[in-house]
């Protein structure tokens, strides 16, 4: 099932446009520093964010989305300034899950969903024909749908954060950016996920950003990953590139082993007890 | 267990076909309350008689009623009822504001102390500017302006706001301003036209000159929060979500904490900090029509309105011919409510 997915690193050929550009993104209120990252992400490109608890992945997706607003530094979308745009505009290219959502009022997964339509839709007034059809092909993809009139609340972990999928999908967006998307979720479900990421991504419809603790999930879904530490990124590259021994030892400081996933060729992590 | 409703698979979201029946039916029983209300008193008078009355006042010709009939219907009873509609509807609508701006089902004008910062402005006017009943709304709406900031930023720890925070703000901001309120009302000559009960608790047995004031300054709040309804749908849900799905949050929480504070300190101004009707009726409209402030809002607006008139027809005539403060009908029906919210939320 996962075999047959291709790497950008194994693929000849000229590479993908660059769609994200964080350039010299400096960052230091509440939370990790961040000092001076530049990355870029390229179109149909999956890029998995890794690194130990408080190493600033959360901050740098926040700035990206505009949540936070960097001290200084670049963020271009398509070659347009991030940080210039309204919060509409910005809200139409970008698809956000947060890592968590505390819903504190009686809301349905439909209307919950239909909140994503907001940067479409007119200020006032009711949803349109086209934002129904949206919210519903989106649930249909995150299996959802039999529950849109269940209220949020009562949702169980994992369905509420196949909801939350579905509102950051619901405006189409150009990029997809994931916080911990799968912290909640059964085997099945995690995989699911990734799946339906890489099929939109592989449908030509986004590019993705996803900061996760799953490494093993991270090294068959990415096309490249992102490894990051006290604020700064230590190595970035294809999987195979990064997820090595060496690198992922010094940024867990874990006892990790690395080979190859015999199905898929992808790296393999597998914990090593200490005293083994 | 989490709130359930009855029939939740058939009502997915908030149709304009639903809001329309529900405001229809909600308009129906503020109408029969007020009517109620002016009929109900100590002088009873047929309905036929308040007809001729309303009709005589609209066409300005004279009617067949005696002059103490008239007054009663035209001079105290009806001027009583609409100002007890305006600020229910105000309560109710500053209350649903407040709990989607601060993400807190328990956010309540009385509760959070807006109530009586904005009973210290109306205070304040009316010791430095009594010949100016004009200036007391307005004070009043400076009052509650900054006790909302005020209240915010004690219930904000550095991990963000909590409910419990916030409310825990509210009580000792409320402890503070109600001892300034009782200090000012006893030592200030000019500020003893009310008493220091009805300006803590509250009561709609005050003058009536502000009315159309007042209803002014409520309509403009209301809209205000009505245009932003769907925006404060998302930041119910959090700011880090209403940003990212587009919604300009700096602005739209400046706006409608302004809009809110100004309705809150036009009701306080004339009828004291009455409690708890911001707290449940905006909850009984989620209860029955969901959380969609697009009909939280206009909702609350005429429940507050039915809710305020039946607690004031009842405070009139329950101890009758004495007269009951209708804080103290709202506090009986409210806190049992705000205990289970509490309990809930928690």
């Amino acid at each position: 099932m996962i075999r047959g997915y291709s790497y950008p690193s194994l693929t000849p050929g000229p590479r993908p446009p660059i769609m994200l550009e964080v350039s010299d993104i400096r960052f230091s209120y509440a939370g990790p520093v961040l000092r001076g990252l530049t990355l870029a992400v390229r179109d149909g490109e999956l890029l998995a964010l890794l690194g130990p608890n408080g190493a600033g992945k959360s901050t740098l997706v926040k700035l990206i989305v505009g949540i936070l607003r960097p001290a200084s530094g670049k963020l271009l979308l398509d070659g347009r300034d991030l940080q210039a745009m309204s919060r509409r505009e910005a809200a139409r290219l970008i698809g956000y899950v947060a890592q968590e959502s505390v819903v504190m009022f009686p809301l349905t997964a439909m209307e919950y969903v239909l909140q994503g339509r907001f940067a479409q839709g007119r200020l006032i007034g009711f949803e349109s024909d086209e934002d129904l059809r949206e919210a519903r092909r989106v649930m249909e993809l995150t299996e959802t749908t039999d529950f849109a009139g269940r209220l949020v609340q009562e949702l169980s972990g994992g369905e509420r954060q196949r909801v939350m999928l579905a509102r950051a999908l619901v405006a189409r967006p150009r990029l997809l950016v994931l916080d911990e998307p799968v912290a909640n979720l059964d085997i099945a479900h995690q995989v699911k996920t990734l799946e339906l990421v890489k099929r939109l991504i592989d449908d030509g419809e986004l590019s993705a950003i996803v900061v996760t603790h799953e490494l093993n999930l991270a090294a068959e879904f990415a096309t490249s990953v992102l490894l990051m530490r006290a604020g700064e990124i230590t190595a970035h590259g294809s999987p195979r590139e990064v997820m090595t021994e060496s690198h992922l030892r010094e940024v867990f400081n874990a006892p990790l082993a690395v080979d190859a996933n015999p199905a898929s060729g992808a790296p393999r992590i597998t914990i090593v007890k200490r005293d083994a | 267990m989490r709130m359930t409703r009855a029939g939740t698979a058939a009502r997915e979201r908030l149709t304009a076909k639903r809001l329309a029946m529900m405001l229809a039916v909600l308009l129906l029983t503020v109408v029969v309350l007020l009517i109620v209300a002016i009929t109900i008193g100590s002088e009873s008078v047929k309905l036929a008689t308040i007809l001729k009355i309303m009709i005589a006042e609209i066409s300005g010709r004279a009617a067949d009623v005696t002059p103490e009939q008239r007054i009663i219907i035209a001079e105290i009873r009806l001027p009583r009822a609409l100002m007890t509609t305006v600020v229910g509807a105000a309560l109710a609508v500053a209350g649903a504001a407040f709990q989607a701006l601060l993400k807190n089902p328990l956010a309540e004008p009385a509760i959070l102390g807006v109530s009586s910062g904005a009973a210290i402005g109306a205070i304040a006017a009316t010791i430095f500017a009594e010949s100016l009943p004009v200036s007391r709304p307005i004070a009043a709406f400076i009052g509650a302006v900054v006790t909302v900031a005020f209240v915010y930023t004690m219930g904000q720890s550095r991990q963000g706001g909590s409910s419990e925070r916030l409310v825990l703000a509210g009580v000792i901001t409320n402890a503070l301003l109600s001892s300034i309120v009782i200090f000012l009302v006893t030592t200030a000559a000019g500020a003893r036209q009310r008493s220091v009960i009805s300006w803590l608790i509250g009561d709609m047995s005050g003058e009536t000159s502000l009315l159309p004031l007042v209803a002014l300054f409520v309509l403009a709040g209301f809209a205000v929060i009505y245009i932003h309804a769907r925006s404060l749908n998302l930041l119910m849900v959090g700011e880090p979500d209403a940003l990212a799905l587009g919604v300009e949050v700096k602005r739209v929480k400046l706006m409608v904490y302004i809009a809110a504070s100004l309705i809150t300190g036009a009701a306080v101004a004339v009828s004291g900090a009455i409690g708890f009707v911001g707290l449940i009726i905006p909850h009984a409209v989620r209860l029955v029509g969901g959380s969609d402030n697009r009909l939280v809002v206009p909702a609350s607006a005429l429940a507050g309105s039915a809710f305020l008139l039946l607690a004031d027809t009842i405070a009139r005539t329950v101890i009758a011919p004495r007269e009951l403060h209708i804080g103290v009908i709202t506090a009986l029906v409210g806190a049992p409510v705000f205990i289970y919210l509490l309990r809930r939320t928690s």
